[in-house]
């Protein structure tokens, strides 16, 4: 009996055991399948936000766009021959029988502006380039190569250093208002303010890019350096000036029409302005193979995830021609939108072909049916 | 009677032939091409200094050529430095055979190192030299002197009368004196058009500056401002004085003889898949490279190979060198697969074959490669795809 009731005792328990062990089994395989069909967290969506919360209803327009349209398709872009024209576009328009949709222009000769010099040899005053291109649905984009006095006191350059066609313009200067620099600075920045006011005024939305590639060559190569006097003075110095002008154009002249591109040389991180002062980041690339571009590409956008990512100049370099859009796009390339370079030679009939990207380039942009041109955008903004 | 004849007909022969042989010296070929010099100032070939043991200042280098793109510069530089050999030889627009008065300065470049032809988007026919007698030159125009001043603003005008007997093939020098640094002239038309794409802003030097004209084009242009005291021609630019204009005129012959003829290296078109062919020598000084660009490495895969082929330099082995070669990368020069000393292929005749690894394929892929070595003249490189 007491064998039996062990033996009970003992069976009892051991099948309390199997029912324990079974149940927590069961509640092991509960959990881990319960587990499994828990969905994957999803990525969040990116938010592209401006970094001016005043921006223009015209900007927040473009912006809603550009995010929209980011790496799902690329925005088409040209640069003005040399300074305040459309003569690029044309020559799009002429090889494809359609326009780019964003024309964009420099301010490299604003000391020549006949508004400002009676001897000078164009007005920036006068907008009808500008107002053209938007009225015919185009994006308008400005940079610009900020010229100032070289050290003959003639010559006009970005160009840094102390031979007599070069300028040793301090631009740590920006912390002295009572140097020369500064006033310069201001100077200039506020002549450029007054022709961005007028397109703001007429609701003109501008993609800026100012004070683009300033570190140059420095991370390229040892004895690399900035080649543009904005870079000059190194990274503090730069930011410093970024930030100057950012607050001159946007806090004191009140310009909201801006959306602020600022232009990576890749591994410049250091130079970076910050998120509070940048829309846009720009990679300009003259070396433009497409397995390269879509290494860029990858690294600027793990390094600025809430930027858009931009191909701000491109074209054909003294050693490599650029890859074809298609190539490029199909390598995992997913700029928001690209510019080529202009070729003043082309422009002036003086060479038979486009130094940068010509008729064929374009054609095979536009065949990928994922290059946004002008008429698209126009559509898209609802223009 | 008649061995008085003799005699005078002989003088008058033997002066006649003096006078010729004066009036007209021999043009010599130093170089036979072709040589293209490709774009982006990547090509050049350099003569070589025994052609100007002999030679003088004031003899001419001509430059003979074709294919010429109208953005097309050539460049007379210093092997040594890739500097110009003189400020206004460090690029010109080419527009016709193009020229380079050797100087005592230049003469003793040239005799050390040569002289580098460089440039871009044209190609090298004949490379000639001449004596400075081959040239005649008539001032047409002695000034006013006129100072171009920095902001480019003056110029010199020049009359239709002056410009009357130029023609086709003639040069017109430009005398010129306190020059500066960058000093550069254009030459333009009645209109202040420039007279010619290749003459609009041309880098001035000490000894001036010579156009040569090789169509109508621009007389036709000078023609148009009529004849006699009209401005036919403004001078402008920066840098420096204009004293007088002369006209050249060559009056010499060409000699056919090419035995003394350095010959450029013969060149190839490139067959699919081939990213070199032709000769390029890699000496027994390390100094020998080339740079492939990553373009053709853009689709490549680790089952793609480079092929080498190379022909050994039979004074290696008498130097105690072994040929070998190396791939870098071009940004750090370093080994292309990133090992920390460069991996030495030693060559014995047979193709070197090299398969990527991962790293050197995505260098590669970005920069490209340079290919180094010593004691050997490379002949081609072929890319091939296993798949």
């Amino acid at each position: 009996m007491y064998l039996c009731s062990v033996f009970s005792i003992s069976m009892a328990m051991k099948q309390l055991f199997f029912i324990k062990s079974l149940v927590c089994i069961v509640l092991i395989l509960s959990a881990s399948s319960c587990k499994a069909v828990e969905p994957e967290p999803q990525p969040q969506p990116v938010t592209y936000t401006l970094c001016n919360a005043n921006a223009t209803a015209e900007v927040q327009q473009l912006w809603a766009v550009l995010t929209s349209q980011f790496e799902q398709k690329a925005m088409s872009g040209v640069v003005a021959n040399i300074d305040w024209n459309t003569r690029e576009a044309e020559n799009v328009y002429q090889w494809t029988g359609r326009y780019p949709a964003l024309n964009v222009f420099d301010f490299i000769n604003i000391h020549a502006s006949r508004d400002v010099n009676k001897q000078g040899w164009l007005d920036y005053s006068d907008l009808t380039p500008v107002t053209d291109w938007y009225n015919a649905g185009g994006v308008v984009g400005c940079m610009w190569h900020w010229q100032v006095p070289a050290n003959n006191g003639t010559n006009w350059t970005c160009s840094p250093g102390t031979e007599p066609g070069l300028t040793s313009f301090d631009a740590s200067k920006v912390n002295d208002p009572a140097s020369a620099e500064y006033k310069r600075m201001i100077h200039d920045i506020d002549q450029v303010a007054g022709y961005l006011k007028k397109m703001q005024k007429l609701g003109i939305p501008v993609i800026w890019r100012p004070l683009h590639e300033a570190a140059g060559n420095t991370y390229d190569f040892q004895g690399g350096k900035a080649w543009f006097w904005w870079g000059a003075q190194g990274a503090e110095v730069y930011k410093q000036l970024w930030r100057f002008m950012f607050d001159r154009l946007v806090n004191y002249h009140k310009l909201n029409n801006l959306i602020w591109v600022w232009t990576s040389q890749v591994g410049d991180d250091t130079w970076y302005p910050g998120d509070d002062v940048v829309d846009v980041v720009g990679r300009d690339n003259y070396y433009a193979l497409q397995y390269p571009l879509a290494k860029e590409y990858k690294t600027l956008k793990e390094k600025y995830p809430n930027k858009l990512i931009t191909l701000a100049e491109c074209g054909n370099g003294d050693e490599v021609d650029m890859s074809l859009w298609s190539k490029i796009w199909a390598e995992g390339s997913r700029w928001s939108w690209f510019m080529p370079w202009y070729d003043y030679n082309y422009n002036n009939g003086t060479s038979d072909e486009h130094q940068f990207v010509g008729k064929d380039w374009w054609l095979d942009a536009f065949a990928t049916g994922l290059v946004l041109d002008r008429e698209e955008m126009k559509q898209l903004l609802k223009k | 009677m008649r061995l008085g004849i003799r005699v005078i007909a002989i003088c008058v022969l033997c002066s006649v032939s003096a006078a010729v042989c004066t009036l007209y010296a021999i043009e010599r070929t130093i170089l036979l091409g072709p040589k293209t010099i490709d774009k982006a100032w990547k090509d050049n070939i350099v003569l070589e200094p025994r052609h100007f043991m002999d030679a003088h200042a004031g003899d001419i280098v001509t430059v003979y050529n074709d294919n010429a793109k109208r953005i097309a510069q050539g460049a007379f530089q210093n092997p040594k430095t890739w500097q110009g050999v003189a400020p206004e030889y460090g690029y010109f627009g080419i527009n016709g055979p193009f020229r380079m008065v050797l100087t005592d300065d230049i003469l003793a470049i040239a005799r050390e190192h040569g002289v580098a032809i460089g440039g871009h988007d044209y190609r090298i026919l004949q490379v000639t030299l001449s004596d400075a007698a081959d040239y005649q030159e008539t001032m047409v125009w002695n000034g006013p002197s006129v100072v171009m001043k920095d902001d480019w603003s003056a110029n010199a005008e020049i009359p239709a009368s002056s410009l009357a007997t130029l023609r086709v093939g003639d040069g017109l020098r430009l005398h010129v004196s306190k020059v500066k640094q960058g000093a550069a002239a254009k030459l333009m038309d009645f209109t202040w058009n420039v007279i010619d794409p290749s003459v609009d802003g041309v880098p001035v030097g000490e000894n001036g500056y010579t156009w040569y004209i090789y169509d109508d084009a621009p007389l036709l242009k000078l023609a148009f401002a009529g004849t006699g005291g009209n401005v036919a021609m403004r001078i402008g630019g920066t840098g420096y004085k204009l004293d007088g204009i002369g006209i050249v005129r060559q009056v010499g012959e060409v000699s056919e003889d090419y035995s003394q003829a350095q010959r450029a290296p013969r060149e190839y078109v490139l067959q699919p898949g081939e990213l070199f062919h032709g000769e390029k020598v890699y000496p027994l000084d390390w100094s020998g490279y080339l740079k492939l660009t990553a373009a053709p490495f853009q689709e490549s895969t680790e089952n793609d190979v480079l092929v080498i082929s190379y022909t050994i330099d039979p004074q290696a082995k008498a130097a105690g060198i072994t040929p070998q070669l190396s791939f870098r990368s071009p940004k750090t020069w370093g080994e292309l697969t990133g090992a920390a000393e460069p991996i030495a292929y030693l060559l014995d005749g047979t193709d070197v074959v090299y398969m990527f690894d991962s790293v050197a394929l995505d260098e590669v892929k970005t920069r490209g490669l340079v290919l180094a070595g010593i004691g050997f003249t490379l002949t081609k490189i072929e890319l091939i795809s296993a798949q």
